[in-house]
């Protein structure tokens, strides 16, 4: 395969091992070739082209060629239950074939059938899945199979703890690889619109885009001449301080400033409730947040770089306060509830009020401080190559998944190739798009020359 | 050519744009969307899953627990009840995660449209590794007893603690772990979650008794025998070949079967239980025996000879047993007179291991 950067075409499509939204454009829309009037060796010939172009066109054919085995790995699930009850024999009872079994029916009332037949052609490019640049992009390390290599050539991938420079080596079963962090999160994450800006492209068509689905409805509105209120205030923060439990992806700045006004809310509403001395911590609290927040707000228009320094010092300040902040939240929740001896409101709806306030203060308290804690594990740092505070990139979620083959740690970067993938009935363990009969005429091809 | 870009765009800006970012509290693959970009399972109905019982939260749970005692419910039943509880209300949990809407079915797993036989299959989530780790690691459990434990291949068991110790050790070293990206792949995947508090409904990761499909067994046989005879596993593994063992005992874990065994004769608990103890004393006496016989021909055959940095390790070897060319596979050292092939075209000098 010619070293180009043109991998993905249109015209004539191929899939690569890739995140590409070219390529996903291409899955979208590719068949199995119809097979009516062409030669069987022309259906091989495309078939074994197609397959070629997914499965490591850098590997040379030759070399593919000499790697093919057409001896297929398959498992075969034992039941140990079945093991202990039957030793076997009673294969041979009834007629010789086995009793005859009573049909069985799952809860809809439909036929269960037999075991699933092993995909074995699915396994043909088995050998392939052996190779540490593969095996790296299938633990989601890479977004291609091209960049793997790249990262393998350029020593970023480690072996069993060793530096090791081959993209081709063949991984042994226990074999433990390491990929540096960093590439990861660059392979992984969204590109930054400017070497000297944190943020992302991604981040930016977002905003673009919502900014034209406001204007088209507030368009549409005018059109149908229905004057809609804007929303208080108050609703619109509520439900993003909501999302929080959920940890949508969202940006971190619009996170902490939801926060920050339910924070200011929920604190005027519980001032009345607290000591004198709680109320001063709250207030410093509070005030420590504003200045990061208007910090964060003039970083977003301009002087990024001082900014960014200031806003992490500050992070780090709320950071060290915001857990004595919830302890002490919590006594003051386990005080409303618990304890008789405290002179509580006698009527008993005041004293609901206390507590419900209390426990709302000290979930926000929490909520907030995991929001904090989430950005400064993923902080704005525009030395970083990739855009900051990392997300994953467009449409890595449909190609995500990792075979069972791989044991991963996505925390530390490194995954344990744990033994040769396998097919077992109904399923086969390397990933390729193809159709089965696609598979079998590329195995075939490949079988006329053993 | 404009007119393909043309299409593409229209696709992604289309049903494609389903693709773009993640699908909260759930997978996103192909198989999942229809042609028009439309989740397959919404369109099923709901009733599938099980009518939407009420979920008791859980600061109910102390007065509940009262009312059953003062019912007179015995200790089971009330355990049983209190894990249907729980179950619901974690399934309650998960539908709210996924925002209401149904579980993937294994046909949405299907990140290739095409290939029927390719599912993405769930990894350990992050509780599970941490479990295994923990009991691995600092409770001491044997390895295969953990495995079948979790339901999780024993290889796997002792990756997770492999890969979980350089992780603390990183956390020890203040080494900035990959946490965004962490949450973010396991956010994509599916996982296999880890319910400690229910104890009965514990969900398998993944099959531990795998049987590989041997190659003297590829073949049809006709192997006739008489129709009296109790032809076993035992026996067929013989007709295929004479080493070959019994499926019973190629499996990843020949001792549930015994454990299995034991209860269908039906032993009593005390009697099982000193028959397994008996059975685990017998499989650690074999393998102190075998690490003594190992220690011993390594005494025997090795002298060790302490260096400043290195210890140099000599070992007898015959010179008779370096095949026809000099160059048999294990042959060892460097034949006089014999060139180096490694310059030859399609000699390849790419390591075939590490340590």
């Amino acid at each position: 395969m010619p070293r180009t950067k043109k991998i993905h075409a249109l015209k004539r499509p191929k899939l690569r091992q890739s995140w590409s939204k070219f390529n996903l454009y291409n899955l979208s829309r590719v068949t199995a070739p119809p097979a009516a009037n062409k030669t069987f060796f022309q259906q091989k010939w495309l078939a074994k082209s197609m397959l070629r172009s997914y499965h490591n066109p850098d590997v040379r054919e030759g070399t593919w060629t000499r790697m093919f085995d057409r001896r297929l790995p398959a498992v075969v699930p034992m039941d140990h239950r079945y093991l202990a009850k039957y030793d076997g024999s009673e294969m041979a009872s009834g007629r010789g074939m086995g009793v005859d079994k009573k049909p069985q029916r799952d809860a809809r009332g439909n036929e269960i059938r037999g075991p699933e037949k092993t995909p074995y052609m699915h396994m043909t490019f088995h050998p392939l899945e052996r190779r540490l640049d593969t095996a790296i992009f299938r633990a989601l390390f890479a977004s291609s199979t091209r960049e793997a290599r790249q990262f393998v050539v350029h020593g970023w991938v480690k072996v069993n703890g060793r530096k090791m420079i081959y993209p081709g080596y063949q991984l042994n079963p226990g074999d433990m690889f390491q990929v540096d962090p960093e590439r990861v999160l660059y392979a992984t994450g969204a590109r930054k619109v400017k070497k000297d800006k944190a943020e992302s492209n991604q981040e930016l068509r977002r905003r673009a885009e919502e900014r034209t689905a406001k204007k088209e409805k507030a368009e549409e509105d005018r059109a149908v001449g229905a004057v809609v209120e804007e929303e208080p205030e108050n609703n619109t923060v509520e439900p993003t301080a909501e999302e929080d439990d959920t940890t949508t992806p969202q940006t971190y700045s619009t996170e902490l400033k939801a926060l920050l006004k339910r924070a200011t809310a929920i604190l005027d509403d519980s001032k009345r409730d607290l000591s004198g001395k709680r109320q001063q911590e709250l207030r410093t609290f509070r005030k420590d947040l504003k200045s990061t927040f208007s910090k964060l707000r003039g970083m977003d228009e301009s002087d990024l770089q001082e900014t960014t320094e200031s806003f992490e010092t500050a992070l780090a300040e709320i950071l060290t306060k915001v857990p004595a902040e919830d302890l002490s939240k919590q006594e003051q929740a386990a005080d409303a509830a618990a304890s008789p001896s405290e002179p509580l409101p006698s009527n008993p709806q005041l004293q609901n009020k206390t507590t419900l306030d209390a426990h709302r203060a000290r979930k926000d308290a929490e909520l907030l401080q995991a929001a904090l804690v989430r950005a400064r594990a993923n902080p704005i740092d525009t030395t970083k190559p990739y855009a900051t505070p990392w997300t994953p990139r467009d449409y890595m979620s449909a190609f995500a998944f990792i075979p069972r083959y791989l044991e991963v740690n996505q925390n530390i970067c490194s995954a344990v190739y744990l033994r040769h993938p396998v097919a077992r009935p109904g399923l086969a363990e390397v990933p390729t798009p193809f159709h089965a009969e696609t598979m079998a005429l590329g195995f075939n091809w490949y079988l006329r020359r053993r | 050519m404009k007119r393909l870009r043309r299409d593409m765009q229209a696709w992604l800006n289309g049903p494609g744009k389903v693709f773009r970012e993640p699908l909260p509290g759930s997978t996103n693959y192909m198989a999942a969307y229809d042609k028009q970009g439309k989740l397959l399972r919404t369109k099923r109905n709901q009733g599938e899953e099980g009518p939407e019982e009420d979920a008791v939260p859980l600061e109910k749970e102390p007065e509940i627990r009262k009312q059953e005692e003062e019912d007179g419910l015995d200790e089971q039943e009330m355990q049983k009840r209190y894990e249907q509880r729980e179950f619901i209300r974690q399934r309650k949990a998960e539908r709210d995660a996924r925002g209401g809407l149904p579980r993937e079915r294994p046909f949405d797993m299907r990140p290739y449209p095409l290939n029927q036989n390719f599912r993405s299959q769930p990894v350990l989530s992050e509780d599970l590794r941490e479990v295994i780790y923990q009991q691995v690691a600092v409770n001491g459990v044997d390895v295969s007893t953990v495995s079948a434990a979790f339901s999780v291949d024993t290889r796997r068991v002792a990756a997770v603690v492999r890969l979980k110790t350089i992780e603390k050790q990183w956390i020890e070293e203040n080494k900035p772990l990959a946490k965004p990206y962490q949450d973010a792949v396991m956010a994509m995947l599916p996982q296999t979650p880890y319910r400690p508090n229910i104890p009965g409904k514990m969900i398998p990761h993944e099959t531990i008794n795998d049987l590989p499909v041997h190659p003297k067994t590829r073949q049809q046989i006709f192997y006739p025998v008489s129709e009296s005879r109790q032809f076993t596993r035992e026996d067929a593994a013989k007709a295929f070949d004479e080493k070959l063992l019994p499926a019973d005992e190629r499996i990843a874990h020949p001792e549930l079967i015994a454990i299995e065994k034991d209860t269908l004769a039906g032993l009593s608990r005390e009697e099982r239980f000193k028959r397994q103890q008996e059975r685990d004393r017998v499989a650690a006496e074999a393998k102190a025996e075998q690490e003594e016989k190992r220690r011993k021909w390594e005494e025997k055959t090795q002298r060790v000879v302490p260096g400043r940095r290195w210890d140099f390790k000599f070992q007898d070897f015959s010179a008779e047993k370096v095949g026809k060319t000099g160059r048999a596979r294990n042959a060892i050292g460097v034949r006089y007179g014999m060139p180096h092939e490694d310059r030859k075209r399609g000699m390849v000098k790419i390591p075939t291991s590490v340590e």
